[in-house]
């Protein structure tokens, strides 16, 4: 990609912003610099809404026609689930890329979000542990089966939860297990 | 020690690693002892591709729920006398990893352990000085037999 | 085909294997020699590190970081520590920002030989395998006399490192690489220009530029098909901006991009050179000053308490990009913690890297990507109605005897 068709860090929010009007709030572009020669490096948060979160995850396409997509993260608020989409742009050329994280909050008692794997399908592995490890249903998942967990884990127990539905019951201190 | 392990060298020892959740370290370690540097091959030890053809069974990590099954099988299918040894620290008693929802370990709840080697890993010396003792074991069981 | 039984019994270990032993399943469907479909199962050695790492003090987690894996037993605690620092506002000393760089490389180097040598073990190689460990062994020896340990290193810390490299110590780095650099042509010469090799490599597990993109692979795997992607170069951390480097993509050697196993071996070979360079490098513009931002760990801790906030930490391990990410909410542990090994992103690139191939490429095509939690230690066949299972030797076997075939 040539150099003149890179967006700044503003104007990658901008663009969001302008496109998804209402569905794109707290902005946050971070900037850091490392070593003698201070190069920066930035990272961009956008926390979006449900409704648009496809729309808006393939917006990122316009930006860059190859992103990376790291992995989907994601946490137990005690009232909604966040997920996180951590993206990269431009990369290729040195120390011009960029992060993208995108958070949309699911509320707890309808925990479902649309499967990105028909726009980006290595998100398949990532989908897969958000549904085994926070409870989050992903709609229209390719393979719906467990990854991480074995098959004979009790079923409605989401280890990253912190709610009742926490791993808590389940724990096993291995130290106290050793005989003297 | 050294009288006993003169009068083993009679017989040369295949060890079978399992690995039952390690992180990779004790695992590399065992293949450096393997490797020129250690070269334990010059003693007759050596690493074989299935349990039913070994007298020791390496096994490192702190057993993770989907694998306790299969170690227990690992076990069963050695010929006796076997002797086991738990490499790292992970199985001895867990470690870092302690406390966890998907553990079932330590090791000796699992299958009967007969040498415990520390460290995180243990060094190639250490191992080997593992394997030397469950040689001594092994040697006692036979002559009992 | 939909009236095949698939068996999903499996045994867990991987005899002796370096790469490849550790738990992981493939279903591969056969037709005659050529696998027609292959499925991937995970998750034998889940630890639950992530969960465990929100019931510890920041420091803690570095020491559980660390053994996430014993052969990145050095970028995991470090991309913790880069995402923690972000958030507390902790701004590295320049020097601890070059020590960082050292270890970084001396970890590449090691992992890229511990490869070379699963290579060449996977195609029946294993007098090279042994050159190659020996050399390992030199690398091992470095790292224990920067480091104190071999394996596991215990040389992060955040803010900084743990321990300094004095002059006095430089002779004894410049001649283990310098050790490095008179073996290079040597190891260059074998995995290179060698007839087997090139044979059994050239053209074997192929991953197009497209599906590499498309699936997001990542390190050398990515860019042995030509994707330049390399986090120490797209994004400046450590003191990577101030050093003279480029990506390594294999048109840097031969002028063209196959994405087949022979072009991860180049990319490889290639950054292992790179690594020493970088090193010295680092070792002759090293500034002088503190190697940690805050030396009172009692101090650091109560900063740490207070951290209040979220962050990513990438950075290049030998394998490719990791990632961890951090939330932490003024209280004295992690309130999240997310880390994604390389392997997780090189996983679904193994599904096209393996269609069509043959069996006896298994082995060395599924080694090609450096598996960091996975072995192919059992794996189902299903052949007309009947499945049957091969264990590991059986099909390192069946690698080692074309091989012989090639090349009577």
């Amino acid at each position: 990609m040539s150099q003149e068709s890179r967006l700044t860090p503003e104007q990658i929010v901008q663009s969001f912003q302008e496109t998804f009007p209402n569905n794109i709030r707290d902005s946050r572009i971070e900037r850091h610099t490392a070593g003698l020669k201070k190069t920066e490096l930035v990272h961009i948060w956008m926390r979006m809404d449900r409704e648009k979160f496809k729309d808006i995850l393939k917006h990122i396409m316009t930006i860059d026609k190859a992103p990376h997509l790291a992995v989907v993260s994601g946490y137990d608020s005690n009232e909604t689930i966040e997920l996180i989409y951590h993206f990269s742009v431009y990369h290729g050329t040195p120390y011009q890329e960029l992060s993208l994280n995108f958070v949309v909050s699911l509320p707890k008692a309808d925990p479902t979000i649309e499967t990105i794997t028909d726009v980006y399908p290595g998100a398949l592995i990532t989908e897969q542990e958000k549904q085994e490890m926070l409870g989050v249903v992903v709609k229209g998942i390719p393979v719906n089966r467990r990854v991480f967990i074995s098959d004979d884990f009790p079923k409605g127990v989401y280890p990253w939860r912190r709610d009742e539905t926490g791993p808590a019951k389940m724990v096993k201190n291995l130290h106290h297990e050793v005989k003297p | 020690m050294v009288k006993a392990l003169t009068k083993s060298f009679k017989k040369s020892l295949w060890v079978y690693h399992c690995n039952s959740g390690s992180c990779n370290g004790c695992d590399i370690e065992i293949i450096a002892a393997l490797c020129p540097r250690y070269d334990v091959e010059r003693f007759g030890i050596k690493l074989v591709g299935t349990p039913r053809h070994a007298d020791v069974l390496l096994i490192t990590g702190p057993v993770t729920r989907q694998l306790v099954e299969k170690v227990k099988r690992v076990y069963a299918q050695m010929p006796d006398p076997k002797a086991v040894i738990c490499v790292g620290n992970c199985g001895n008693t867990g470690d870092v990893f302690y406390e966890s929802y998907n553990l079932v370990g330590p090791i000796d709840q699992v299958i009967p352990v007969d040498v415990y080697v520390i460290g995180c890993p243990p060094r190639p010396e250490n191992i080997i000085n593992g394997v030397a003792k469950a040689w001594v074991k092994l040697e006692t069981l036979e002559a009992k037999r | 085909m939909s009236t095949l039984t698939k068996t999903t019994y499996q045994i867990p270990i991987g005899p002796i294997h370096p790469a490849l032993k550790e738990p992981v399943m493939f279903e591969f469907e056969i037709d005659g020699e050529q696998i027609v479909n292959v499925d991937v199962r995970l998750g034998h050695v889940h630890r639950a590190i992530e969960w465990a790492g929100t019931r510890r003090n920041p420091i803690q987690v570095l020491y559980l970081a660390e053994r996430i894996c014993g052969i990145c037993s050095y970028c995991h605690p470090m991309a913790f520590a880069l995402a923690v620092e972000r958030i507390a506002g902790i701004e590295v000393p320049d020097r601890a920002q070059y020590l960082r760089v050292i270890h970084a490389e001396l970890e590449r180097i090691c992992s890229h030989i511990l490869w070379a040598g699963v290579a060449a073990h996977e195609i029946g190689f294993d007098s090279v395998l042994f050159l190659t460990w020996e050399m390992r062994e030199r690398a091992l020896d470095l790292t224990e006399y920067l480091t104190g340990n071999r394996v596991t290193k215990g040389i992060t810390m955040i803010g900084g490192i743990r321990r300094d490299i004095t002059p006095d110590m430089h002779p004894q780095i410049h001649e283990k690489l310098q050790y490095f650099k008179d073996n290079f042509e040597k190891i260059r010469h074998i995995y290179l220009d060698d007839k087997t090799f090139k044979m059994r490599t050239k053209g074997c597990g192929v991953l197009t530029k497209e599906e590499a993109v498309k699936l997001n692979a990542v390190g050398p795997t990515a860019r042995a098909s030509g994707v330049k992607i390399d986090v120490r170069r797209d994004q400046s951390f450590f003191a990577y901006g101030d050093l003279d480097f480029d990506y390594i993509t294999p048109d840097v050697l031969t002028g063209e991009v196959n994405g087949d196993v022979y072009d991860r071996i180049i990319v490889r070979l290639l950054e292992v050179k790179q690594s020493l360079e970088l090193i010295e490098q680092s070792l002759k513009q090293m500034p002088e000053g503190p190697i940690v931002a805050e030396p009172k760990i009692a101090k650091l801790l109560a900063m740490l308490k207070k951290a209040d906030g979220e962050a990513i930490g990438r950075m290049e391990a030998p394998r490719g990009e990791v990632f961890h990410y951090v939330k932490m909410n003024g209280s004295e542990c992690p309130y999240f913690w997310k880390v994604r090994a390389p392997t997780y992103s090189n996983i679904l690139p193994w599904i096209p890297m393996l269609k069509g191939e043959q069996i006896a490429d298994i082995p060395i095509v599924a080694a090609s990507t450096d598996p960091c939690m996975s072995c192919t230690n059992r794996v189902t066949f299903i052949e007309k109605n009947n499945s049957y299972t091969l264990d590991r030797e059986e099909l390192h076997r069946r690698s080692v005897e074309k091989t012989r075939r090639l090349c009577p």
